[in-house]
């Protein structure tokens, strides 16, 4: 009773626990493969990795928990990375890291747009999102068409993005940790928090519970926009440059990380320590994959696969909840 | 005439939903040739009855026989073969096709795989003559009839499945004058051929003067089968009430007439289910609504919770002119407001959420300190409801889904209080719960109220209204027809009412 009290407690719910022990599965695997898979330095170059995957998944477990679903992650993502790096284009040197803001600002826009198309057009947000998605995308070929506009990273987004300025560990991994935080303390200790959970399990009883639900689908649209975009600036910040649909693989894998993390996909259930197993998961699936040289279709059979999979474990929970 | 074998026949049958029966031991005849009006208060347990002879649901107990050979319902379908076509209260068609393909849903005409339109329609035709709608189009889309020519159509695509045993469950409730005689005469008619019909109705007058033989339920069991014009109205409706006395209901203060007015509604309309509605609640009275099912109670409590859009008229708490424009604006008027919604599984909890999360959720702005929640404040708050209402889980961690229904309701309540209301308005808060847990509300209404809390109260319980309100408010059609203070409120003034049979109130003994 105690022990289950306190893994409940911190969230080690049977899902967690599952994508945990697939994340050790998978790294003996791999390690009979090559030793190099338990070496530090591997595992912490695939961290820096996952951490951009890492911040998108914050966003998306948000929209998720109300049982909505954001695909317009994608080309915000592409957006955030475009928008940043042309602000330094347009300001200068002082552009270095507002640019950082700015691009976050600016995915965190297209997130408002999104929750106010699903909170008060009632839209189905699929496909809202789905629709969302194309307008940014022809936005952004029309930004880059003829006018050439500045695409390489700013310095700031480097440092965050590639250096390891504490103990060799990356940059880029305390920026998921300082996302993740907010995430954890949004969803356990604040009204906010408690009402997505609500939303995603009942929305008329949060409504008739004198909770504003519009304003918090709005909230949960903007953060994942907002996420998305900072993910965005931080790859281009990895890649040194901004380009043309770089954040087209990143939609299914985030989904899949929430999914994989016991996140129920119509909502209400989930938590945060499950999106990290998830993302981990994810990360090293894709990197075990692309050492075996598996080819990118064998790689994309096997990720729905294994999403599909889950969602029969876990994502029937509908059936038990009246 | 009894000598015949029944054509449908329900032997010792008992329904149990949960832990609550809601048929005990029935037995029950219907013959051919005949009309059998079914009669009963609300929850008397009349809809089991149409559902399981129609095989929408098993019966618990008990056997259904038809032709005097048993049979098992499994679905709708299997009743449809054995000839029990039921015409359900709610509307059964689909909105966004043509009455022809409604009307041919089950048993499409086909040639060659292929729907045949020529046969459908011309089948269309045909049915619609026969109840006497021949102005419908076959090929109009359902949802742009009025509501009383989709209620035709619906007993006409009843027809079309030839049936031995027509059910009528208020099928007459959405017509209008001349189609209701369209219907008698179809009924007859039907009558005539040897069909069986199954005739529910709350209008007395039309089970005078259809039926011919009538039974009337109670509290799940059958009371009496009776022969036409052997019982009078009276008597029904004697019948209906019973004379048991179930609960015990805490002591009621005097009819006090100069209480401080809490909430005054004044002409409050919403399209056709409120029709100018006017009453004061005052500080420290239960109010109740009464009245059949549907006649507007429901309506009018959340209208007044501010979740109706278009609700016109005007509301007033304490003195201070209220804004319909949703629950945040009724929780913070200057006596809060609570509803206690009818459905806790749709609109009171979350089940899969814990006990705790369920009893805060209204209450979260009081638990705030800085950007978070205060959780030492919200531990205590929660251990002091669960005290209060002696709310039975076994950690207040525990999903409100595992519950029993009674432990669910005291946690919508409790949920409620904790954000500390000056008027409660309560939907039908004791429906499927224990008689235990019943009795712990009603005592917790009358301390709520001695306290000076307002509450209005909607029960389909009449007997629950007599024992819990200081005065009862009888909507009919969206109205308040009827005004019942203090010792007026007996079973026989609020029946009379409701069915609006009897227009003079009677006086208590």
């Amino acid at each position: 009773m105690n022990v289950a009290a306190a893994t409940q407690k911190i969230g080690l719910d049977v899902p967690v626990m599952v994508a945990f022990g697939c994340i050790i599965v998978i790294l003996l695997a791999g390690s009979l493969y090559s030793p190099e898979f338990l070496s530090l330095d591997y595992l912490l170059q695939q961290l820096q990795v996952g951490a951009f995957l890492g911040i998108i998944a914050s966003g998306a477990m948000m929209v998720i928990l109300l049982g909505h679903i954001d695909l317009s992650i994608p080309w915000t993502v592409t957006l955030g990375a475009m928008m940043a790096t042309a602000l330094g284009g347009w300001i200068g040197p002082a552009g270095v890291w507002l640019a950082i803001p700015f691009g976050v600002l600016c995915g965190a826009f297209i997130g408002v747009l999104n929750g106010l198309g699903v909170a008060y057009l009632r839209l189905p947000s699929m496909i809202f999102t789905l629709g969302m998605n194309a307008v940014v995308q022809g936005l952004m070929v029309l930004h880059t068409g003829g006018f050439a506009p500045q695409d390489h990273a700013t310095d700031a987004m480097h440092f965050l993005a590639v250096k390891r300025s504490i103990l060799g560990i990356p940059n880029a991994l305390f920026v998921w940790l300082f996302v993740g935080l907010i995430v954890i303390f949004l969803l356990r200790r604040t009204a906010f928090g408690r009402a997505v959970y609500a939303i995603g399990n009942r929305e008329s009883v949060a409504y008739l519970s004198g909770i504003n639900t519009n304003a918090v689908l709005i909230g949960c649209f903007a953060f994942c926009g907002a996420c998305a975009a900072f993910a965005g600036v931080l790859l281009a910040g990895y890649s040194t440059k901004a380009y043309q649909a770089m954040g087209d693989p990143y939609l299914l894998p985030a989904i899949a990380a929430v999914v994989l993390g016991g996140t129920n996909i119509l909502g209400g259930r989930g938590n945060y320590l499950g999106t990290i197993a998830g993302v981990i998961l994810i990360t090293l699936l894709q990197s075990i994959l692309s050492v075996m040289q598996m080819p990118e279709a064998g790689r994309q059979v096997i990720y729905g696969s294994v999403i599909i999979g889950m969602l029969l474990l876990y994502g029937r929970g509908a059936r038990t909840r009246s | 005439m009894t000598e015949r074998t029944p054509l449908l026949e329900l032997k010792g049958v008992s329904k149990r939903y949960g832990g609550i029966a809601a048929l005990t031991d029935v037995d029950f005849k219907a013959y051919s040739g005949e009309i059998h009006a079914v009669l009963g208060e609300n929850g008397a347990g009349k809809s089991t009855l149409i559902k399981i002879a129609s095989g929408v649901t098993d019966a618990s107990e008990g056997e259904v026989l038809v032709n005097g050979t048993p049979f098992r319902f499994r679905s709708p379908t299997d009743a449809m073969r054995a000839g029990v076509v039921c015409v359900f209260q709610e509307l059964s068609l689909l909105p966004d096709m043509t009455v022809a393909d409604n009307l041919s849903m089950a048993g499409t005409p086909t040639r060659g795989g292929f729907i045949d339109q020529k046969a459908q329609r011309a089948r269309a035709v045909e049915l619609l003559k026969r109840v006497g709608c021949e102005d419908v189009h076959p090929l109009e889309l359902v949802k742009n009839l009025p509501l009383s020519r989709r209620q035709m159509v619906e007993i006409a695509k009843a027809l079309a499945k030839k049936p031995k045993l027509l059910i009528l469950d208020e099928a007459t409730s959405a017509l209008t004058a001349k189609d209701v005689e369209r219907i008698y005469l179809i009924i007859r008619e039907l009558r005539e051929e040897g069909v069986g019909i199954l005739y529910v109705s709350h209008r007395m007058h039309e089970i005078e003067e259809l039926a011919d033989v009538a039974t009337v339920f109670r509290n799940g069991r059958k009371i009496e089968t009776f022969k036409k014009g052997a019982r009078s109205v009276n008597e029904i409706i004697q019948m209906m009430i019973g004379r048991e006395v179930t609960h015990h209901y805490p002591p009621k203060p005097p009819f006090d007439d100069s209480r401080q007015p809490a909430l005054t509604v004044s002409n409050l309309s919403w399209g056709h289910d409120l029709n100018g509605i006017s009453f004061t609640a005052g500080k420290g009275e239960i109010v109740g609504l009464g009245g059949l099912d549907g006649q507007g109670q429901r309506e009018l409590l959340l209208a007044l919770f501010g979740v109706l859009k278009g609700v016109e008229g005007t509301v007033s708490v304490d003195g201070r002119s209220l804004q319909l424009s949703g629950p945040r604006s009724a929780m913070t008027a200057p006596l809060p407001l609570a509803l206690i919604p009818e459905d806790r599984k749709v609109e009171g909890l979350m089940l899969p959420m814990s006990v705790r999360d369920n009893l805060t959720l209204a209450s979260l702005q009081q638990l705030r300190s800085g950007l978070g929640i205060d959780t030492e404040r919200e531990t205590a708050a929660v251990n002091e409801m669960v005290a209060r209402m002696q709310i039975k889980a076994p950690d207040t961690s525990a999903a409100v889904g595992t519950l029993s229904g009674g432990n669910q309701q005291k946690v919508v309540l409790a949920k409620w209080l904790m954000t500390d209301p000056g008027i409660i308005l309560l939907n039908d808060p004791t429906r499927g719960i224990d008689v235990g847990t019943k009795q712990e509300i009603y005592r917790l209404l009358r301390n709520l109220a001695a306290e000076g809390k307002t509450i209005v109260f909607y029960s389909t319980d009449y007997a629950e209204l007599i024992g819990c309100c200081d005065k009862v408010l009888i909507l009919y059609g969206g109205r308040i027809t009827r005004e019942l203070k203090g010792e007026d409120c007996t079973e026989h003034n609020i029946v009379a009412g409701a069915l609006n049979v009897n227009p003079v109130p009677e006086k208590a003994a």
